[in-house]
């Protein structure tokens, strides 16, 4: 059985219904993340697993616990907000002592797990700061040890990074994965970045007004993603136009070449519009033994992006943009330039709506 | 930028005379009890008059409660309201602002009228009951500078989420209240606790019409009556507010809480 289960989660404010029946059996140790645009319900459904928010339906279970009608502070769930929420009248030390002299730990032993939870984040000689004296970064950290102190059963993080810089977001997160894995804490982590979700998590649910449109590993979502939504979301796609030519054979047509595809086709009769999609990575200049398809194109712009080069082309009336390494060798194309671009065409997935 | 200057120097020098000089003339004349000299017999009047003592230690013990009971109330009352009723703040503002529009002496009347010795809530049938009552309209005449200097202070942190933080910590609201909001709103109550201070222990109508024998009526029994003795008092009086100023100072220094950088 999961260890954290949500089932048939609803959540209206008003008239307004933000959460349409979400499902989602997490395991013990897994580390989920929620990945939406901004509005789609991820805060709604994670204030709902904290208590912060009473679902209109639904039942939330930890290890078979009906958490649904608790208070917060009955539950065990550790919590880390965007905004950091130090209690700035506190030092390290007693912000992270805290949670452990509410539940009336002995002294002795809350010095210990302190000392042990700011070893942790490797903050021990920041103990008597106050939160004021600190960094962005070092502020969330404590707040991680704060909310681990406890040893909750599940740990929630709303956007933890998205208040701090670029750098610091990708050491704290790789930071907060490490110190997931090394505690075996169940964790839900909620983004709107997908590098963030798609670099940290075992499984991402990929949220679109209220419900999930994929639940899946990193790779499962940027490979196969189900929907039309998720294909955009998650990474940059070039969305082509294509008719059905053979639905049996999985052939499509795009302009004037046939091209047999991987995906099914079944659902589709011949002469039917649908919308393939290629990752901009899985194309480029030069024919490879793993591409079998050739296009004719016209460049239409390139914009460097450091460690590659993305060219848009104009193939047949779509606009598709591909990735090449940067090579400092390398002539950038020029806008007008008549090239042929190659991929594989299994590459090519059928996008639903 | 110069000619700017010394435009600022004018004003603070024209501001400074303005407040100076009379606390000057009024020292002077203080000093002039005994005929052709300067002492601080006037002063000794004044600290051995036992009427002084009684009625200033009973304003000093009516202010202490007053900011007390006063903090009690409004500090859980302001933080509720941002946290659970943020629609219901200007209905709040407009509340407290109330004691600044309706002259005491109406309030002190409607409190006679409806706390009696005849009335159901017989406060004026005992002593006891009037200093209560007495005390609950200090609460009231320094309602507008209290919920506002606290609810300035509780502006500056972020209430809701440190309430959820708290709360997901396994926090009672008791202990959020007292360890995690009070501390970080002292800086607004103890502004609000000096101004409350002050109005009290010059306040005249209440302690007057309610017959208590406060510090208020005091002055203005002795203003009426002697000559050296109320620039004394007035001088003593601002040598007392000057001081609590001071110790607020030397208060605030304590208090750590800052709010975090963003
Ligand atoms: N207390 C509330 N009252 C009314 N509507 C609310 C409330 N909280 C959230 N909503 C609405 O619910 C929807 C989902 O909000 P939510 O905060 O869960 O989004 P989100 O996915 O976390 O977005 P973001 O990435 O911007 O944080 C939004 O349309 C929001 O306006
Ligand atoms: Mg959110």
């Amino acid at each position: 059985m999961s260890f954290l289960a949500l089932s048939e989660i609803k959540k209206s404010f008003g008239p307004v219904q933000v959460v349409h029946n979400f499902n989602m059996a997490i395991e013990k140790g897994e580390f989920v993340s929620f990945l939406g645009p901004s509005g789609c319900g991820k805060t709604t459904i994670l204030r709902m697993i904290a208590g912060f928010e009473t679902p209109s339906g639904g039942t939330i279970r930890i290890n078979g616990v009906d958490q649904t009608t608790l208070k917060p502070n009955q539950r065990n769930i550790g919590m880390v907000f965007q905004a950091y929420a130090l209690f700035p009248n506190m030092t390290v030390y007693e912000n992270v002592a805290f949670g452990l002299k509410v539940a009336g730990m002995a002294r002795a032993d809350i010095d210990r797990r302190v000392k042990e939870m700011l070893a942790l984040i490797h903050l021990e000689h920041l103990a008597e700061r106050y939160p004021y004296q600190m960094s962005g970064g070092q502020q969330q950290r404590v707040a991680l040890a704060r909310a681990l102190a406890v040893k909750p059963q599940v740990l929630l993080l709303d956007e933890p990074l998205s208040a701090l810089d670029a750098k610091i977001r990708v050491s704290l997160r790789e930071e907060i994965r490490l110190i997931q894995q090394q505690l075996g804490i169940t964790t839900v982590f909620v983004t709107h970045d997908q590098e963030e979700a798609l670099s940290i998590s075992d499984r991402i649910v990929v949220m679109n007004a209220g419900r999930a449109d994929q639940i899946g590993t990193p790779s499962d979502i940027y490979n196969r993603p189900a929907t039309r939504f998720v294909a955009s979301f998650v990474g940059t796609l070039n969305l082509i136009e294509a008719t059905v030519e053979d639905p049996q054979a999985n052939r499509i047509r795009i302009g004037e070449h046939a091209i047999q595809i991987r995906d099914s086709l079944a659902q589709s009769r011949g002469g039917d519009k649908v919308a393939v999609a290629l990752r901009p990575e899985a194309a480029s200049l030069q024919a490879t033994a793993r591409t079998d398809t050739a296009l004719p194109g016209e460049v239409v712009a390139s914009s460097f992006l450091g460690s590659v080069v993305r060219t848009r082309l104009n193939v047949g009336g779509n606009t598709i943009s591909f990735d090449m390494f940067n090579d400092p060798g390398l002539t950038p194309l020029a806008a007008g330039e008549k090239v042929t671009l190659h991929f594989a065409a299994r590459d090519l997935l059928v996008i639903r709506d | 930028m110069k000619t700017q200057k010394i435009g600022a120097w004018i004003a603070i020098l024209f501001g400074a005379t303005y407040f100076i000089l009379p606390l000057i003339a009024t020292f002077e004349f203080s000093l002039r009890m005994r005929r052709g000299e300067y002492s601080f017999d006037a002063y000794r009047s004044v600290f051995t008059d036992s009427q002084f003592q009684e009625s200033f230690t009973y304003s000093i013990i009516m202010a202490v409660l007053t900011i007390v009971f006063g903090v009690l109330l409004i500090v859980p009352t302001a933080y509720w309201v941002r946290l659970r009723l943020p629609q219901f703040r200007p209905v709040m503002e407009f509340v407290t602002l109330l004691p600044l529009v309706i002259p005491a002496i109406v309030i002190v009347f409607g409190y006679l009228r409806l706390y009696n010795s005849s009335s159901w809530i017989p406060f004026t049938g005992s002593t006891r009951g009037t200093d209560l009552l007495l005390m609950f309209s200090f609460m009231t005449l320094s309602l507008p500078y209290m919920y506002r200097s606290v609810d300035t202070a509780m502006r500056t942190i972020d209430v809701n989420t440190l309430t959820e933080a708290a709360q997901s910590l396994g926090a009672p609201w008791r202990t959020i209240l007292f360890r995690c909001i009070f501390p970080n709103v002292m800086s607004g109550v103890l502004s609000g606790a000096f101004i409350t201070f002050a109005i009290v222990i010059g306040e005249f109508t209440m302690p007057s019409l309610l017959n208590r024998p406060a510090f208020g009526p005091y002055l203005q029994l002795i203003g009426a009556n002697r000559a050296y003795e109320p620039p004394a008092l007035a001088i003593i009086a601002f040598a007392i507010t000057w001081f609590s100023i001071g110790i607020l100072q030397f208060l605030s220094r304590f208090n750590k809480a800052r709010p975090a950088k963003p």
